[in-house]
């Protein structure tokens, strides 16, 4: 009760807003701004792209803050020493009234051009380095093509092919083989984008009409956070994307499932009615988060958790999902390879949703309470997104609880 | 800023279309006034009117960045904060504040007694104000302001990804500023080079006004690149011409080529007039002539001349290649030569000085050290490939408001602090300003270095919400505080500014013991600026007047002598006419934001009737006879065509 009576004096409101201050900054204050190793860290890095990259900054520190104790220290010096103390100090004129001194200048430019060659030949070196795979490895590099879209990406895997459908093709999670140079070649589908995984690679922009590209390589399996970097109209602040690095047999495995065509579940038992869906929220805050502590703490094992087909899949509720989706023209945009026609590369391809870890460009948690949410209510988790403003608008599509319940059931086998 | 002279002015009874306007206060004479110094106080009190605007704006993105998942903004409404804010404090905030400063400073510190085109000056004044009403007038219409970002991208700003007119807005009012500036800038170049007082040579101008010089070089270099990249936007959204239509061929990454061409440019002319004001208020606070003066008006002609070979350094991830990259990599890393000079000058010039700590001089201090550390963060920029991490980072945006806010920024409020008691002729609370700089640089630091943290900790700019599971909840919650404690400060900054404006103690002639030639003035200094123009013997010419008058009071004699035989003070009358043109330009420009044509032609109708009446009237004036006190005589021999 001491700082109870501490803040007495203090009005009523004056305690409560310090209280709030207080507990705001103590709830807001994670180790993670101590430690620098946020999801999307430049400092705590995983890829020799990276790592290069973070080299040359930690030069450019280095010599700057070198630097930087000697002038401001001599600022500093000078500040203090010839500070007029009193007002006569003041008043009174200095007795040297020159105009400089040519050999301390000419001293100063050279220390200075010797700090910047410093900076300069790393810089060089890694410039050269990141720009493209390095020869040596050129044959074991992996290709992978990226486009950026308002607000979403697409990836595309050359070398792999689908027999009549042309490369395979994913959207917002990015595999890659750990181990191992991946040369991703960027384009853009409207505006611009740029393509951003800070623990793996610098970023490079998807310019529409330009061939840009950019290599990387993960050390070792792993999960990472990615982000569009350029200003691309109204959700570009939610434009986001994963990428998972894996082991060479766990990679080939996933591109085996994802040349398969979309899983069909069998409607065993077609004619009885379907399964109660399962109670989820169904009012959201703009902007919520929609990602669960236990996803957090181990994103990479629930990636491969999703990887199985749901638990307690209800194959009557899927069906009936399933003609949700040919009903409300979701098929007319959204690809859903080998269960029905129609679709394009334009609007992200759903063939395997159920195997990605996140929604509507790395922005949710793929389970069913945001898939629920993101099929509800595009508009508030994505402003401006096409599927409301292209699909949702123009054919005055609503949906009940229960075609939620069902699309999102139906969404979720999709492994 | 009185005028002295009541005298009335013989052309009052001209014929109607050429009738010279006379009224010297009141709505009319702020108008009308061809008087660079009321010019400059109208462009200050514009600029310092934006400049809380703008900050406004920052207050409102930084209160939806505060938390994580934050809804006081929805994304449309946070892209066109940080549209405007950006837009608002370079085109409206800081580069007029700098023009102000051109505008009142320049003519009285090279000893004339206006700018070389006073009328074109009004042009500029009121030009500049028509493009700022552009810029701004989506708040009040269902189109809504501009929100594709100040550097507006290509693609983006096309009809197809920006179909409403907030983006006209954007192109047409910043084609009106730059105009605006163009012609400014011209006006000062002119005057620099032809209206020097005798024995004010090139190597005897103040900092300030060499640096005034470079800027307007830089303003009219740099600005037709963003002119053109302004006029095939329009033509694209207007005509449906294919300058950036990517589906028939159209280049996007041209407009980041023009835009940086000027927009490089564009950072130095934001910072040379502050290093100009620095420049003048550490040698006056030191008590000593600037160290390495040569050096440094040549360090600020070498960023000036550098600033035009480093555009593509903010396109260091567009795909340049390496030797491309590489170059301008070097090329940004040899800006820091130059820019570490003028740095080494201002502690030489404190070395051995006897430091005055007045406010002016917190202020030139604090630009010293936070205008050193945006420097350093420039350079780590300049290494391309750690830029590669940092670009489009809260990095950048941790940078650029060092050097924007810790520079510039702080370089115009020491300037108006320093220059305040000589254009108002009051002096400034030192107690109160020393306060308020305490509470703006504790507030700016607060608010800007955890932003460090933030961008190499992966936080993209531009972006209205992120989630808390990246770690920068803590650095954006403390950096939201900081952007509150600055704005107070600011607000406290006006606060003792108005008061001094109003009930400050009045200011003696020569507040600080100054240097240069406007401190030789009356405060506020008369309409015609110098009683006798004055002869120019050294830098820091009124330093030399100073330790000899005798010499200064017989050339002064002699002087006033042969102008009273060449019939007195020329005086130009004041104008409409600029205002009128200016008004057309505002008209052609909403008709042009709206497509619509008789409204866009009515606007060039009244346009070009505004300079033809101008040039039709003519440059005249009028003659001012002076006593020795410096009152103004009635002279019945005032000849009403009088020609200059």
């Amino acid at each position: 009760m001491r700082l109870n009576s501490l803040l007495s004096p203090l009005p009523g409101w004056g305690r409560a807003a310090l209280a709030l201050g207080a507990t705001a900054l103590l709830t807001g204050c994670d180790l993670n701004f101590w430690r620098m190793d946020g999801h999307q860290s430049t400092l705590v890095v995983d890829g020799p792209v990276a790592r290069s990259q973070l080299g040359v900054f930690y030069v450019t520190c280095w010599v700057t803050f070198s630097i930087f104790l000697v002038v401001g220290g001599v600022l500093a010096y000078a500040t203090w020493k010839f500070r007029a103390r009193t007002a006569s100090e003041e008043q009174a004129v200095p007795a040297e009234q020159g105009h400089g001194n040519p050999l301390i200048e000419l001293g100063l430019i050279g220390a200075s051009v010797l700090a910047l060659v410093i900076i300069a030949i790393p810089t060089l070196r890694a410039i050269w380095y990141t720009a493209d795979v390095p020869v040596a490895d050129k044959a074991n590099a992996y290709e992978v093509n990226a486009t950026g879209l308002q607000w979403w990406f697409r990836f595309e895997y050359p070398a792999e092919q689908i027999p009549g459908s042309g490369p395979l093709l994913t959207s917002n999670e990015l595999v890659i083989p750990a181990g191992r140079p991946v040369r991703i070649n960027l384009r853009a589908a409207d505006v611009i984008h740029s393509f951003w995984i800070p623990k793996l690679a610098g970023k490079v922009d998807m310019i529409p009409n330009r061939g840009n590209s950019l290599w990387l390589q993960a050390d070792a399996p792993g999960y990472f956070w990615g982000q569009c970097a350029e200003y691309c109209g109204d959700s570009h602040a939610v434009m986001r994307f994963r990428v998972i690095a894996l082991g060479p047999r766990e990679f080939n495995d996933w591109v085996n499932r994802q040349l398969a065509p979309a899983r069909t579940v069998a409607p065993a038992d077609a004619g009885a009615s379907p399964a109660p869906a399962a109670v989820v929220r169904t009012t959201w805050q703009r902007n919520e988060k929609g990602w669960t502590e236990q996803f957090e703490r181990d994103p990479l094992a629930a990636w491969r958790a999703h990887q199985r087909p749901e638990q307690a899949e209800s194959p009557a509720l899927i069906a009936q999902g399933r003609a949700l989706f040919q009903s409300k023209t979701c098929f007319t945009c959204h690809v859903v390879r080998g269960q029905m026609a129609g679709g394009s590369s334009a609007y992200p391809d759903l063939t395997h949703l159920g195997s990605r870890t996140t929604l509507a460009a790395g922005l949710l948690e793929n389970n069913t309470e945001q898939l629920a949410r993101w099929i509800a209510h595009p508009d508030q988790v994505k402003p401006g997104n096409k599927m409301y403003a292209l699909g949702y608008l123009p054919n005055n599509i609503r949906l009940t609880a229960g075609d939620v319940a069902a699309l999102t059931a139906y969404l979720q086998s999709l492994k | 800023m009185d005028a002295t002279v009541h005298s009335p002015h013989p052309a009052a009874a001209r014929s109607l279309l050429f009738w010279r306007p006379t009224a010297p206060t009141g709505l009319a004479g702020w108008l009308t006034t061809v008087d660079h110094k009321k010019i400059g106080f109208l462009y200050g009190l514009f600029a310092l009117a934006f400049l809380l605007v703008g900050g406004s704006e920052a207050l409102m993105i930084r209160l939806q960045l505060m938390v994580p998942n934050n809804t006081v903004l929805t994304a449309q409404q946070y892209n066109t904060m940080f549209t405007m804010h950006g837009t608002t404090m370079i085109f409206l905030a800081v580069m007029p504040l700098g023009a102000a400063f051109f505008n009142i400073i320049m003519p009285l510190q090279i000893g004339a007694r206006d700018v070389a085109f006073p009328r074109l000056n009004a042009f500029s004044l009121w030009t500049f104000v028509a493009g700022a009403i552009i810029i701004n007038v989506g708040w009040f219409l269902p189109d809504g302001p501009p929100n594709a970002s100040w550097v507006g991208y290509a693609p983006l700003t096309s009809k197809l990804y920006s179909p409403t007119h907030a983006t006209d807005f954007w192109v047409l009012g910043l084609q009106m500023l730059g105009v605006a500036s163009i012609a400014a800038a011209l006006n000062f170049i002119v005057t620099i080079i032809n209206l020097r007082a005798p024995g004010m040579t090139m190597m005897r101008l103040p900092v300030f006004t060499w640096m005034t010089l470079i800027t307007s070089f830089l303003i009219i270099l740099s600005f037709p690149a963003i002119t053109i990249a302004l006029v095939e936007v329009m033509m694209d959204r207007q005509f449906g011409t294919n300058f950036f239509e990517v589906s028939n061929g159209g280049m996007p990454i041209l407009w980041q080529h023009l835009f940086w061409i000027f927009g490089h440019p564009e950072v130095y002319i934001l910072i040379l007039p502050a290093m100009g004001i620095i420049s003048e208020i550490l040698p006056t606070f030191s008590r000593k002539a600037l160290f390495g003066y040569p050096i440094v008006v040549f360090s600020g002609a070498c960023i000036g001349f550098l600033g035009f070979t480093v555009w593509s350094h903010h396109m260091f991830t567009t795909g340049m290649g390496t030797v491309a990259t590489a170059a301008f990599s070097l090329a940004t890393m040899a800006i820091a030569v130059p820019t570490g000079v003028k740095i080494f000058n201002w502690i030489g010039t404190l070395w051995g000085g006897h430091l005055k700590m007045r406010t002016p001089m917190l202020f030139a201090l604090g630009f010293i050290w936070m205008f050193m550390i945006g420097g350093f963060s420039g350079v780590m920029h300049a290494a391309a490939p750690a830029d590669a991490q940092q670009q489009d980072s809260y990095f950048v945006i941790a940078h650029f408001h060092y050097v924007l806010i810790g520079g510039s920024i702080f370089a115009l409020l020491a300037g108006i602090q320093y220059w305040f008691p000589l254009i108002v002729g009051r002096q400034v609370s030192d107690d109160w300003g020393q306060r308020s700089f305490w509470v703006i640089f504790a507030g700016f630091n607060v608010t800007f270095s955890p932003m460090h943290f933030l961008g190499l900790n992966g936080m993209p700019r531009r972006t209205f919400t992120y989630d808390g599971n990246m770690g920068w909840n803590t650095a954006n919650y403390v950096s939201t505080i900081g952007a509150f404690i600055l704005g107070l400060g600011i607000a406290l900054y006006f606060v003792v500014i108005i008061h001094a404006y109003f009930r400050g103690r009045p200011a003696g002639r020569d507040v600080w013991d100054g240097r240069t030639l406007e401190w030789s003035l009356p405060n506020p200094p008369p309409e015609y600026n110098f009683r006798v123009i004055p002869t120019v013997h050294a830098r820091d010419a009124f330093w030399y007047e100073k330790q000899h008058p005798e010499e200064v009071a017989r050339e002064a004699s002699a002087h006033a002598q042969d102008e009273a035989a060449h019939g007195g003070i020329h005086m130009p009358f004041p104008s409409i006419y600029p205002f009128v043109a200016s008004v057309g330009v505002l008209i052609g420009a909403f008709g042009a934001c709206y497509h619509h044509l008789p409204g866009s032609l009515l606007g060039g109708g009244v346009l070009l009737a505004g300079i033809y009446l101008w040039s039709m009237e003519g440059a005249e004036g009028y003659h001012l006879h002076l006593d020795a006190a410096g009152q103004p005589i009635a002279d019945p021999s005032a000849d009403p065509s009088a020609k200059p």
